[in-house]
This record gives C-alpha cells, structure tokens and sequence, in this order.
C-alpha cells in the first residue's frame, strides 16, 4: 500500500472523545476545517463507535480506565489514536502509551499543527497497520514451513526416502486430495502421532 | 559580596537596596542620576507597578491558599514600606479564585487586560496554574508560582519556586525508610499531582527495598463515606505506612478520621510532601502529632531571617496564624521579584528573566535562588516529624541548597544534577 495520501485525509471519520470545552471545540473545528466527518463525545463510551477512523483521545488520570476501556473495544483495523494531553510528566506519558497512540498533541490545543499531527498519525497507523497484516501472513508461512518440515522428516523416516521425494509424496498427495501442501502435512503428523501412540498414553 | 543587615526593613534604608542579597555575580549599580531626581522622573512618565495575586479564599484548598496570600501580602506591604519599586508604590490587585481552574483561568486574564498587572502571583493546584498559564505567555507576562508540584514543566513566563520532587520527596523516601519500615499505603486526591508524584515515590520506595502495598485515590472534595471506606481499606491492609497526597479539606477529614482509627503513628505515621501547618491547624493537635513532612521551610527554622520573617508575619496577622513552606515561598517570590525590578528599574518580562538567575536572596529558608535553564529554584530540603507539643520537629537537613532538577525521570540516577546549587562560602 503506498503511502497516505493527503486527499484520504477528506471524509475520514473523526471522533474528538473530550469535554466540549475550548480545547475540544478547537479540534472538532479544525478536523471540519480539514473536511473530516466529526462527532464529539464525552464521557469516553463502552466501544469505538463503528467505521470510526481516527480518534482525538483527551487522556486525563480520572477517567484513563474508562477510555482505555472504549479504545480496546474496536473492529479491526483499529482506529487511529491521536492523544490530547495537558501534562508531560512521565506518570501522564505512560497513560499515553497505554492508549497505543499514533501520535499526540498538547493543550492547550491550536488549530495550527493539528493537520500536521494527523498526517502523521495516519501515517503511523498505516504503517502499522500494513506491518501488521505482512507479521500475520508472514507467521501462518513459517508454522507452514515447520508443519512441512516435520511431515517430510516422518515420511523420510518411515520410508527410508530422501527429503526430495518426501517432498514430492507430500505435493502429489496435496493435490490427489485437492488440500494445500501445509493441511495435507498437518495431516500426516497427526496421522503418525496416532499410530505411535502406545496405550499408556492413553 | 554584599554584607547582610538584619531591620533594613525597619525604614532608615528608604528606596536603597535590601541588604539580604548576594550578587551572582557582582554588578555595578547604575550611577551618577541622585535617587530622588531619578525617582521624581519615573513617578511622573509611569505607570505603578501593579502585582497580581491568584490566591484563594474559598473552595477546597483555601486554608493553604489564604496562607500564602497573607505571606504574599506581607512581602507587598514591606516592599511599599521601603518605598515601592520605580519610585511609586506598588499597587495590588485579584479577587478570590474559588479552587477552581476555570475562575483562575478568568481572574488571570481579567488581571491581565482590565488591570495591566507586571507579574502574577500565586496558584496552588497544577489544574489551576496549567489554567493561567497560556493567558500568561499569551501577553508575555509572568507568574510566580508558589508551590511545590509534580514537575515536568517549563513555561518560560513562569517562575517555580516551590520544591521540585529531588527536593522533597526523595528526601522523605530516604527518612521513612531509615525510621518506620517497608510497607507502604498511597493515598491521594484524584489529581495529576498525586498521580505522578507516586509514581516517583514507587520507584525511590523500589529503590529502597520498600514495597507499596496499594494505591488509592479519593475526590478532590471527599465525602465522609470516601473517607471511610479509604480507612477500612488500609486497615485491611495490616502494618502499613502511609503516604498521602491528599491535598485540603481533604487531608484534613483524612488526618482526622486516621487518628480516630487509632493507628500508632510512632510506627504508622503519615508521611507527605503536603500537609503543613494550616492544615495541621484546621485539624487539630492530637491528629497531627507523629505526621512526617519533607519541604524547604518549616516555620520553626532557627535562623535571622526566619525569625524576622515569622515575628513580621504574626504581628501583621495575629499570633496564632499558621506559617507553612507554601507560604514561605509566597513571600520570598514578591520579595525576588521585587529585587529584579530594582535592579533593572523596568517591568520588562526579558530583562527580569534575565537578571533573575544573577543574585541570591536570603529568604526564611535559607539562601535561594532561581535557575536559568529551568526556572526553578535552588532550595533547601528539610525533612520533620511533628513532636508531641503539636509543632513540627526538624529532623533531617541539607547541608546546602539543592538546585532543581524537575525534568528527573529516576530521581536515584547517580547523574550529577548538582550543578548551579548555592555553595556555603558564596553566601554572606
């Protein structure tokens, strides 16, 4: 996926969860300025309302729990987490990292900078997000791998083959029973640990 | 350097120099214009000098705010008595701000644009100085702020002169430990202060082989029930030492509701960075007795300027008015301010801030001074337990000022933050 675009940044759907006072009224003005669809809400609610993509988070110590709360309870992707904080010490900062923010902006809030903020954070989120879904495709390939890897060496042991014509036992029988080489080997694993299963297993 | 005399405040020194200051270093004093031409000139081509005081007299934490306008206000009345600054006297001006973020955030822009005050004085809560703050840096003025906090702030208009937490917090950490034990209780309003001051002791209580037990947060404004279900809770926790950031009214009830409860406070105590004596006060003897506190100033401070400083303040406001290090910094803060101004002869924020860092003042603690890079202020950590008489007994002292550190992360990291702190042998 390349790079986010500066024109997506229109009709994203934005939710600014903060107290309507200065500070959030700045955001909500600003994102309509930026030709986001936003909505203001407060207190934190019990989930991500849904297709939400971007959300400007007030974090503040007496309602952290519940807001941590809201952001867990999203579809997937999750939005992306723009924290709105009002103090720097570390105690606060933890908090923000607790929320798995994209990016943050400080209080009190202008309405200069606030593009800047989510150009970023879209683009950190993107990039999560694609690193996410290559981490997910790329760790269903090496259990794959694993699961083929042991399949060939109960083949080669049994029959006494070498690991190519393990390999090509294991392909032909993938495609005699129409099943992709890694379920026709998770197959044959489970076939052997049932045969040497000895009854004091049981 | 500069030699003190003690009464320069009794009159004979008029429009002089106040002798409780020592040059960093020493700079030439404008001459050759006599005193009197001189000040004729600007009372007639300026405006007064006006301060602004952000104190309040009501809401939750108006015992310790009305303590540190009185002492506010008795630097302002010795500093017109010496003749004002800029030749005329000093005019004041600020109503009650109510404990409430909202009315500092109005009184300090009405005291800005209605009133043209030079400089802001006050604020107790970290809520109520974040509160003025933009409305301070927005007109390019100042805000003197009198209270210790959470650190993690630099505003360049705003001059801290409470503790930073390496100036009393660590300082309390290493006392409990060494007298009461390792099993700690946290209680604390349910404000940014208590959060991240926690989470400072946590480590330094880590560091020390301590463990904390629990942590607990109460309202602001805490119900009778808050009270006692935060009782029971600790209570149920067995042995415990207590640490309480419970700030006001709030501490008060809880100190009280504590000594009901009958916990030993000779192996229990409560140990803050908080409660001092008007809250000791409003609560009554018999519940203070055993608490420990760490802070640059107690009222009990055997020194010159100590004992000046607390016989001024109870003649102007009665004997049994009680003095806290929140008040002491109230006062010498005026009194610093004054200092810039006359050695600058202008209300200008950039000059001020830039003659600020060049001389030390005698406050009550002890020498001070602010630090260029953070502006906060080099101080004198002091740890005590309040005796059996109901007066706090000094029981741990640092051998010299500390110099700030509010951007410490590890307050135990060996790095050497003791840079720019006062040394004996430069102060007379």
């Amino acid at each position: 996926m390349a790079r986010v675009r500066l024109k997506d940044l229109r009709g994203l759907n934005a939710a600014v969860v903060h107290p309507s006072d200065t500070d959030g009224k700045v955001i909500v003005e600003q994102l309509n300025r930026i030709g986001c669809r936003t909505s203001l809400i407060w207190p934190p609610e019990k989930s991500v309302p849904a297709g939400m993509d971007v959300i400007f988070a007030g974090v503040f110590f007496d309602s952290s729990e519940e807001l941590k709360a809201m952001l867990r309870k999203a579809d997937k992707p999750g939005p992306t987490i723009i924290g709105v904080v009002d103090y720097e010490n570390p105690a606060m900062l933890e908090l923000l990292l607790d929320i798995e923010a994209h990016s943050a902006t400080s209080k009190p809030v202008s309405s200069f900078g606030m593009l800047t903020t989510l150009v970023v954070a879209r683009e950190a989120w993107r990039r999560d997000s694609e690193a996410q879904t290559r981490i997910a495709r790329l760790e269903k390939k090496l259990t794959g791998q694993k699961v083929i890897f042991k399949a060939k060496s109960i083949l080669m042991d049994m029959h006494r083959m070498s690991e190519l014509d393990a390999h090509k036992t294991l392909r032909q029988q993938a495609m005699a029973k129409r099943t992709s080489i890694e379920e026709m080997a998770q197959a044959i694993i489970n076939a052997s640990e049932l045969l040497s299963a000895k009854p004091r297993d049981v | 350097m500069a030699v003190a005399v003690d009464g320069a405040l009794a009159g004979s020194v008029g429009l002089g120099y106040p002798s409780n200051v020592t040059d960093f270093p020493k700079r030439a004093r404008p001459t050759g214009v006599s005193n009197e031409l001189r000040d004729s000139l600007m009372a007639a081509s300026k405006a007064p000098v006006t301060i602004g005081f952000l104190f309040s007299t009501t809401g939750v934490t108006s015992v310790i705010e009305t303590a540190q306008r009185n002492a506010a206000l008795l630097a302002f009345e010795e500093i017109n008595a010496q003749g004002g600054l800029l030749g005329r006297e000093v005019r004041l001006a600020g109503e009650d701000t109510g404990s409430d973020p909202a009315r500092f955030r109005s009184e300090a822009n009405r005291l800005l644009s209605e009133e043209r005050v030079d400089a802001l004085f006050g604020c107790y809560m970290s809520s109520t100085r974040k509160a003025v703050l933009p409305a301070v840096e927005a007109s390019r003025s100042m805000l003197f702020y009198p209270t210790h906090y959470e650190g993690f702030e630099y505003a360049q208009g705003c001059i801290y002169s409470g503790a930073a937490p390496n100036q009393n917090a660590r300082w309390l950490a290493d006392y409990m430990t060494e007298t009461y034990g390792a099993r700690y209780f946290f209680i604390g309003s349910n404000y940014v202060f208590p959060y991240e001051l926690n989470r400072i002791m946590r480590d330094l209580l880590s560091n020390r082989d301590a463990d904390v037990v629990d942590e607990v947060y109460i309202p602001l404004d805490p119900s009778d029930d808050d009270i006692d279900r935060a009782i029971q809770r600790i209570r149920d926790k067995g042995p415990v030492i207590v640490f309480s950031t419970i700030v006001g009214t709030g501490a008060v009830k809880f100190f009280r509701a504590y000594d009901r409860a009958g916990f030993d406070r000779t192996t229990a105590p409560i140990g803050s960075v908080t409660i001092g004596e008007p809250e000791m006060q409003a609560m009554g003897k018999e519940a203070a007795i055993g608490h420990v506190k760490a802070a640059p100033y107690f009222s009990v401070i055997r020194s010159k300027a100590n004992t000046r400083f607390v016989a001024a303040y109870r003649d102007r406001f009665g004997p049994d008015m009680p003095l806290c290090a929140e008040s002491e910094a109230a006062y010498f803060q005026v009194k610093l301010f004054a200092e810039a101004v006359r050695r600058v002869e202008t209300t200008d924020r950039d000059t001020l801030l830039r003659i600020l860092p060049t001389f030390s003042y005698e406050a009550p603690q002890g020498p001070v001074r602010v630090d260029e890079i953070t502006h906060h202020t080099s101080l004198w950590p002091r740890v005590a337990v309040v005796g059996d008489s109901g007066e706090f007994e000094i029981v741990r002292e640092a051998p010299a000022a500390v110099a700030p550190a509010p951007y410490l992360v590890e307050l135990d990291d060996p790095v050497d933050f003791s840079v720019g702190s006062l040394k004996r042998s430069e102060i007379v």
